[in-house]
């Protein structure tokens, strides 16, 4: 069943098009990415989605509910973690979990329940009577990201929530999101760390200049647009014709990097490295070390922005 | 619980701390106990309606208008503080709508209204206790002029909050504003007998009429200005709360 459904939906401001007749349609349940460089409308798309914002053109249709008519209804359903910091500068991190679970209706008993959880969950116990003013940018993130979760809800929107925090409580919190979604909630979670995108996402929409590029999972994105396969071969000693000999192969990139770096881009890698080898062989020139690996999520979201803006100029 | 009653509950939680209890009580304290009785020597008697009134006692009940106005403050720093700290987007973001928010602050500065003048007529009352003149009238023009008081006042705090991003313009600018509305006023002293244009002056502030108003309720002076009074009041608070809601509608994230 489709939890998020967008038909044509634009947003402009003036004559701006932040966001220009998108469609998706999001299936319940899983973690949907949302990807994009600065400025490509992925937040405009949030706005949009969580009802900040009301759509110049279109329709949105979230939990089965319209979007423009029925905005309320969608909020009391849904959660957003934005992408700027939102905290009471005042409350202690214990204190402020616990009030966001009260506005949000949670009883007593529930919220009790619920506050002893996340601070469990987020690593907070021993913050957790510090004031929010008092904490770090990746302290606070944590506690914004844990509130969220005071309350039930069916969906919920994350903008790059890792910002700020180091790599193990990211990870904790990607492990911690992925648990959620066994249990039924969807999400649809916006970052800059593909590597991020690729462990927690089922499906990945790129947009670029408020156009969706392309979507899918992110194998099935791999193996549609990632012909290409990256091979890097170590030499042991600098050879200097050896640039000028490999630059007459064809159907390939090849890069020198310091002089026994060598990594060759292409989508018919097998043909393209026989042909280094045995060059290689030809001139006697050893090899340390030799690597061939698909083109990563970052590739293909590169090359996917640079055709965009190849083919818009 | 009702949207709004949670919202109410978050704001006075969040707003309420000894730093503004502090506030909200050791300084009319001070101006009672202290200033009250100190200018004595100075201001024998104060004539208020038919009356003549001992300067503590006139001083006390002024204090109570003067704190109506410095407790709506948190209004403006509640919503000054929610834009800086994303709480307002935050907050919109969730089962509330702007309507709520705009509401949830009014029966906020309300509350914190009635409660301050409670205080300061409890803690001032012995101070003014020989004047008081009780009638049917007395108990609901105190609670009418507190909570009509806080709207107006923090409707002023709200516009300002609105129109302001830095910290410094937002201070610099609210302790101007409320400076003026707290001593160009008959909190303090009456007009009869101030220069002329500044006797005009106190008239041309909201404050002067609450203060004014509640007066009139311990006292038992109810004359003609004081109805006038309580119509411009009223006026103001309407006409400043569709502004400030105004303002508060169109807010961008």
């Amino acid at each position: 069943m489709s939890c998020i459904i967008v038909e044509s939906l634009s947003k402009s401001y003036g004559s701006v098009k932040a966001v220009d007749k998108i469609d998706l349609s999001i299936d319940s349940g899983q973690v949907f990415g949302f990807l994009g460089p600065n400025g490509a409308g992925k937040s405009t798309v949030i706005k949009l989605l969580t009802t900040a914002i009301q759509p110049s053109n279109g329709k949105i249709s979230i939990l089965g509910i319209d979007a423009i008519k029925n905005p309320l209804e969608i909020r009391k359903r849904i959660g957003v973690v934005l992408q700027q910091p939102s905290y009471e500068p005042t409350l202690s991190v214990e204190k402020s979990l616990e009030k966001y679970g009260m506005m949000w209706d949670v009883d007593k008993k529930n919220r009790k329940k619920r506050t002893k959880e996340l601070l469990d969950a987020f690593d907070l116990n021993e913050i957790k009577n510090k004031k929010n003013e008092d904490l770090s940018i990746g302290q606070r993130r944590r506690v914004q990201v844990a509130r969220e979760f005071m309350h039930d809800m069916d969906l919920l929107f994350l903008d790059e929530p890792t910002v700020g925090l180091d790599p193990a409580a990211r990870r904790k919190l990607l492990d911690f999101l992925k648990n959620k979604v066994k249990t039924g909630l969807t999400i649809f979670f916006t970052t800059h760390v593909l590597t991020e995108a690729e462990y927690l996402c089922d499906n990945i929409a790129i947009i670029n200049k408020g156009k969706i590029m392309a979507i899918d999972s992110p194998e099935q994105l791999q193996t549609s647009l990632g012909h290409q396969k990256t091979v890097k071969i170590h030499i042991l000693h600098v050879h200097n014709e050896l640039e000028q000999i490999l630059s007459e192969i064809k159907n390939c990139k090849i890069e020198f990097n310091s002089g026994t770096n060598i990594t060759i881009n292409s989508s018919d890698s097998e043909s393209v490295l026989l042909e280094v080898l045995k060059i290689l062989n030809e001139n006697h020139i050893p090899i340390e070390d030799l690597s061939a690996m698909p083109t990563s999520l970052e590739e293909i979201f590169l090359k996917i922005l640079e055709d965009s803006d190849a083919s818009n100029s | 619980m009702h949207r709004i009653v949670r919202l109410v509950n978050r704001n006075l939680t969040i707003s309420i701390n000894p730093g503004f209890l502090i506030w909200q009580v050791i300084f009319p304290l001070i101006y009672i106990f202290i200033a009250g009785f100190a200018y004595t020597a100075l201001i024998d008697n104060v004539p208020f309606g038919n009356k003549n009134l001992d300067y503590p006692a006139f001083l006390a009940t002024g204090m109570i208008g003067f704190n109506i106005m410095n407790s709506t403050l948190i209004s403006g720093i509640i919503i000054w503080n929610d834009r800086r700290h994303g709480m307002f987007e935050q907050i919109l973001s969730g089962p509330f709508t702007r309507s709520d928010y705009i509401l949830s602050n009014i029966f906020t500065i309300g509350i914190v209204g009635l409660v301050s003048a409670t205080l300061i007529t409890v803690v001032g009352y012995p101070v003014f206790f020989k004047s008081v003149e009780f009638n049917f009238l007395t108990i609901p023009i105190i609670i009418f002029g507190s909570v009509v008081g806080s709207i107006l006042f923090g409707s002023i705090a709200s516009i300002i909050s609105t129109r302001l991003k830095s910290s410094e313009g937002f201070n610099v600018i609210i302790n101007t504003v409320f400076l003026f509305f707290a001593f160009v006023s008959t909190a303090f002293y009456p007009a009869d007998g101030a220069p002329e244009l500044l006797a005009i002056a106190f008239y041309l502030n909201p404050l002067t009429y609450l203060v004014d108003i509640i007066r009139a309720g311990i006292f038992g002076v109810f004359t003609e200005l004081v109805f006038m009074e309580i119509t411009v009041l009223v006026i103001l608070a309407s006409s400043f709360f569709v502004v400030a809601t105004k303002l508060l509608t169109k807010l961008d994230f």
